[in-house]
């Protein structure tokens, strides 16, 4: 393989674990977008949430109390911080979510009500844990894995395999369970899935978990590979909206494609431009997209109903 | 407006002359001072959020960049280019007024949660070049010794604090204007107003330009108060403060505002702990006063007074 | 011939003709001409999902045709989006009410008379630029029996009364030409009443032409000089009230319910 044609396979290697990350924070939104046509602005805070519980999972607990290998104990932590997530996103939704939604609110007042609710566990953690940040060694990391002139470390690989298999389990939750269909008839049609007797509120609370708890686990398989501070979820946010912009509101297969499509865009970017300038890129191309297809990728455009 | 309201309002301007006129000399140390000046400089950026917010209806999260631009072209014209303070600032102004103008290009074609969006990625995307346009901005580095357009702490309190006085007087009687009727139409329904007539476009435009060119007015004090000049000031989380100092005042009303920047400034300092404190406040107040209090501080007030009567 | 054909174009006062409009593959009109005379009161009839609010909203400019032309007076109206062909005289009412409803019934009035505020920009910072137009407001708002509520919010006011503002609303524009989507939809028989005076005043008196897309057949009935009957998006008839009503195809497209009962008593 010429070096050129191996710096790109190499790169999109990456992109794509890096766009398994950022589709696991991206689907959550587009979940509670598609049944509650909410966003959840604190959603990558629990990511953050969800990275600081498996490090001390992980580091602390696991390892020194219950003496578990590192390997095991670094797996230990992804339950505890999809248990941090979904516990966050069940609060969220009984204290913020439910009430707004009972009182008739407009579209605005849950974002701003999240703002806030994000804005409280950025410096709520930044109190607890401080700015400096944290060295997360999870074992995975630090095993590298060789195809041919391909490297990749075992890390991304976990992300890509826990990133498939979590995809995979929405859908089969999605397709086969009772509560999976009520969810998709809640989010094509909220007044008839009414009338056929789904429990509205349950299926809206349960779509909030199940994105958080997706979530937390992103923010444990993020947590080795970034630099981890109190600020970290944020920083993804603006990648996690684009996703979900590029690939449509509420649109899952979309975001799943973008989520891609924004990840490779970053490994290329570093790799030409500068790893200074991804926010730069990614926005922009947000923006554009915002303006040409405010859509996204795959959704038909619909006329407002006057 | 009947005779009764004008003197009404008379009087209200006496008395925050006075207030602004007396507020130096009850807070009389130095850092509450400064305290001061920050909180004239949020009352600023709070009325020109409102006016987009609550009297237009756009829910703009980019509010913190045209605070920066403010900031940063009249700091650059005076330091590199030696521009007297003033002429600066009403190039500053102007900038700031125009890339408003080109952000409500996307308000026009986005609604709701979509515009929020593209709000925040023109934040951040502004907040990405101060940092990464290093030949101008110095980038993280920061620009240093600046020095703010009148000496004394006291003097730039009654700088800044005047012209939130004057910048209220001038949106006071235009949200009272047939203007004001036109933007909150575009507020309430943008399909009807557009059926009575309303060019939403331009008047989004307007709006957009004339808070962003307030809030580049703000920012051409920031500098020269602080000194130093990092692109860290101006990050998104900024213009969620000033969205929280408009919620929790009450949004669409000329003075909640102004009591939620006064509120929010010295809440913070009152309970001094912790330096994380100042955010967690700004966090819960947002959450529990759309949770609790949808009208902000005004709105309770009202309610209070009504049931006392 | 020629002459007469071009008279009869220079006379015209709204003209569609061959209107398309189809959402998503769904043709929601097809092939739609109509033409409605100056002064007149012209209504637009049709089982549900015809296709009226659909014309109604490319005769308004809230949507634009796939093709054929429109006319109003000598403008061209394709590509004019609406705020412009309220410039031009054009007021319309939703279907769905659409109010301002955080705003004063005075304020919901005054929004309309947007296009006729003359008052300088620079002059709206300084104070008492108001005012121009607040008699007028009230008068119109005493023209459908508000005058009382002038300061209440508009959210608060019960549904018929809502209709009743909406076209108070729409008359500050001072429109030439005014199209009412379905005005009567949950009034009671007294609201009903009152509609049907006020419209006919409006057309009259004020000298205002008016398209009323109607169910209520009674109201069309008595109201109107010219019906346009659609079925799925398709133009079916169009006459005076009497031939519409004797015409087979429209007692059929109406599947002899409704429209049969009506006709009946």
């Amino acid at each position: 393989m010429t070096d050129f044609l191996t710096l790109i396979v190499q790169q999109s290697v990456n992109g794509v674990y890096l766009g398994c990350l950022y589709v696991m924070v991206a689907l959550g939104l587009t979940l509670i977008y598609g049944v509650l046509n909410q966003i959840n602005f604190a959603h990558a805070d629990f990511v953050t949430v969800g990275a600081f519980t498996a490090f001390f999972t992980a580091t602390r607990f696991a390892t020194k109390a219950l003496g578990m290998p590192d390997t095991g104990a670094y797996l230990l932590s992804l339950f505890a911080a999809l248990g941090a997530g979904a516990l966050l996103g069940w609060l969220v939704s009984v204290a913020v979510f439910a009430p707004l939604r009972r009182s008739g609110a407009d579209e605005l007042r849950p974002l701003i009500a999240t703002i806030g609710v994000s804005v409280l566990l950025e410096n709520g953690q930044l109190a607890l844990f401080g700015p400096i940040p944290y060295q997360f060694d999870s074992p995975l990391a630090r095993q590298t894995i060789r195809v041919g002139s391909i490297f990749f470390s075992a890390q991304s690989a976990l992300v890509v395999v826990v990133s498939v298999a979590a995809i995979a389990a929405l859908y089969a939750f999605m397709r086969f369970t009772f509560m999976g269909k009520a969810l998709r008839a809640v989010a094509q049609d909220r007044e008839t899935a009414g009338l056929m007797g789904i429990n509205e509120s349950l299926v809206i609370a349960l779509t909030i978990v199940i994105a958080s708890a997706l979530a937390g686990v992103a923010g444990a398989l993020l947590g080795p590979v970034v630099v981890l501070t109190p600020f970290t979820g944020a920083s993804l946010i603006v990648k996690a909206f684009a996703c979900v912009i590029i690939g449509g509101f509420g649109n899952m297969e979309g975001t799943i494609i973008a989520g891609l499509l924004v990840g490779i865009i970053e490994a290329f970017t570093v790799q030409y431009l500068g790893s200074g300038l991804i926010d730069l890129v990614v926005f922009a191309m947000l923006l554009l997209m915002l303006v040409i297809r405010p859509t996204g990728l795959i959704a038909e455009r619909k006329e407002e109903n006057v | 407006m009947t005779g009764g309201s004008t003197r009404r309002r008379g009087i209200a301007f006496l008395v925050a002359v006075v207030a602004v006129a007396a507020a130096p000399w009850l807070l009389g140390t130095g850092y509450w001072r400064g305290i001061l000046v920050l909180c004239a400089m949020n009352v600023l950026l709070a009325l020109s959020l409102n006016l987009v917010m609550g009297y237009t209806g756009q829910l703009n999260l980019g509010q913190s960049a045209f605070f920066g631009i403010g900031a940063y072209v009249s700091t650059i014209l005076i330091k590199t280019y030696g521009w007297n303070f003033w002429l600066a600032a009403g190039a500053a102004v102007a900038a700031a007024g125009l890339v408003g103008v080109a952000l409500a290009a996307f308000a026009v074609r986005l609604r709701g949660h979509y515009l929020a969006i593209a709000s925040l990625g023109f934040a951040v995307i502004t907040y990405q070049v101060l940092v990464n346009w290093e030949s101008v901005t110095q980038g993280v580095r920061g620009i240093y010794g600046i020095l703010p357009p009148v000496a004394d702490t006291v003097a730039l309190f009654y700088l800044v604090a005047g012209l939130g006085i004057v910048v209220y007087f001038l949106l006071d009687n235009l949200v009272r204007s047939p203007v004001g009727d036109t933007l909150r139409a575009i507020r309430e329904d943008e399909v009807s107003a557009a059926a009575l007539g309303v060019h939403a476009a331009v008047w989004k435009a307007f709006a957009f330009g004339l808070g962003a060119a307030i809030a580049g007015l703000a920012g051409c004090f920031y500098p020269g108060f602080v000194g130093t000049l990092v692109p860290d000031a101006f990050g998104i989380v900024e213009s969620f403060t000033m969205m929280a100092m408009v919620i929790v005042g009450g949004m669409g009303t000329m003075i909640g505002p102004v009591i939620g920047a006064v509120v929010l400034t010295f809440l913070p300092e009152v309970l001094r702990g912790f330096g994380e404190l100042r955010l967690m406040i700004y966090g819960v107040a947002l959450t529990l006063v759309v949770l609790f209090m949808p009208g902000g501080i005004v709105q309770a007030w009202v309610s209070l007074k009504n049931r006392i009567a | 011939m020629g002459f007469l054909e071009e008279q009869n174009r220079m006379s015209a006062f709204l003209r569609a003709e061959r209107l398309h409009k189809s959402f998503g593959g769904v043709r929601a009109v097809h092939d739609v001409s109509c033409e409605v005379p100056q002064g007149s009161i012209f209504a637009l009839i049709g089982p549900n999902g015809a296709g009226k609010s659909t014309l109604l909203n490319l005769l308004s400019g809230i949507y634009q045709p796939d093709s054929g032309s429109l006319r109003f007076k000598e403008t061209d109206l394709v590509g004019l989006p609406a705020h412009e062909r309220t410039r031009l005289g054009i007021a319309r009412t939703f279907q769905k009410i659409r109010l301002f409803k955080q705003l004063t019934l005075i304020e919901n009035v005054l929004a309309g008379f947007h296009i006729h505020q003359d008052v300088p920009l620079w002059k709206c910072f300084l104070p008492g630029g108001t005012g121009r137009f607040r008699d007028e407001a009230i008068e119109l708002l005493s023209f459908v029996g508000l005058e009382s509520r002038a300061k209440d919010r508009a959210g608060a006011l019960p549904y018929g009364q809502q209709r009743m503002l909406e076209i108070a609303r729409a008359l500050a524009t001072r429109p030439k030409l005014f199209m009412l989507d379905e005005p009567a939809a949950g009034l009671n028989a007294a609201e009903v009443e009152f509609l049907l005076q006020r419209l006919e005043n409006i057309n009259r008196k004020r000298d205002v032409t008016v398209v009323v897309v109607e169910h209520n057949m009674d109201l069309v009935m008595n109201l109107a000089q010219r019906v346009l009957v659609m079925d799925h998006g398709l133009r079916l008839v169009e006459g005076t009230p009497r031939e519409v009503q004797a015409n087979p195809r429209v007692i059929e497209a109406y599947l002899g319910g409704e429209f049969a009962a009506e006709s009946a008593t």
